[in-house]
């Protein structure tokens, strides 16, 4: 899962802090989450995406990491 | 409730444990340190529940779950396995075919083997936990640094 949390909080000039205080979560669980250390739960996602008052699939992208299995 | 108040109860409660400890093997009484222990991590439980500036978010909280269940995972087989070998010490297993001479008593282990047989099943659960739950806070980001 990548995620654009550090380029919408340079837009809107936030720091980590202020985004964990919005969010109610620890500035560390942000980091983690900018760093791609942790997925976010659906609603941290829309959390996230809400205060930056966009849709949650322009903060955060699903990246195909999907074995094939072979179907007869 | 704040954060230091309450580490300083538990550290209160963690002393007043050891001295109940000290008491009960001195008169040799078990229950007092029994019932002490489960009185002193229900207010540490409860304690916990007013504290205000502790932020517990789903990341930590998965941190906690994911430590749990691995320990929960690997203990169990090493319960079991020590377990099983307790059992086998407490019940007589006849020899076949079965002979007169091979007749032996059924051992019983000590109850001073017991204790250190639970020593040893503690202090596997401890360390058990405290690494899982280092490996897991390194895997979700509890050490990363930033640049802010």
């Amino acid at each position: 899962m990548k995620n654009k949390i550090k380029v919408f909080r340079a837009m809107h000039d936030l720091t980590q802090e202020d985004l964990a205080q919005a969010t109610g979560v620890t500035r560390q669980t942000i980091l983690a989450i900018e760093k791609g250390k942790y997925v976010p739960s659906l609603d941290l996602a829309f959390k996230i995406s809400r205060y930056f008052n966009v849709n949650v699939e322009e903060v955060f992208q699903y990246s195909e990491n999907v074995r094939t299995i072979d179907v007869d | 409730m704040k954060k230091n108040t309450f580490y300083l109860l538990t550290g209160c409660i963690a002393l007043l444990l050891l001295g109940l400890f000290w008491y009960s093997v001195e008169l040799h009484t078990p229950l007092f340190i029994e019932v002490g222990f489960i009185v002193g991590i229900s207010t540490i439980y409860l304690a916990r529940r007013t504290v205000t500036d502790i932020i517990e978010d789903e990341r930590s909280a998965k941190i906690t779950e994911e430590a749990a269940v691995r320990t929960f995972q690997v203990f169990w087989v090493g319960f079991c396995a020590l377990s099983i070998g307790v059992v086998m010490e407490i019940l007589y297993i006849p020899s076949f075919p079965r002979e007169r001479s091979a007749f032996r008593p059924p051992e019983i282990l000590p109850p001073r083997m017991l204790g250190y047989l639970q020593l040893v099943l503690l202090c596997l659960m401890i360390f058990l936990y405290v690494g899982f739950r280092i490996y897991y806070a390194r895997k979700y980001g509890d050490w990363e640094t930033d640049e802010e």
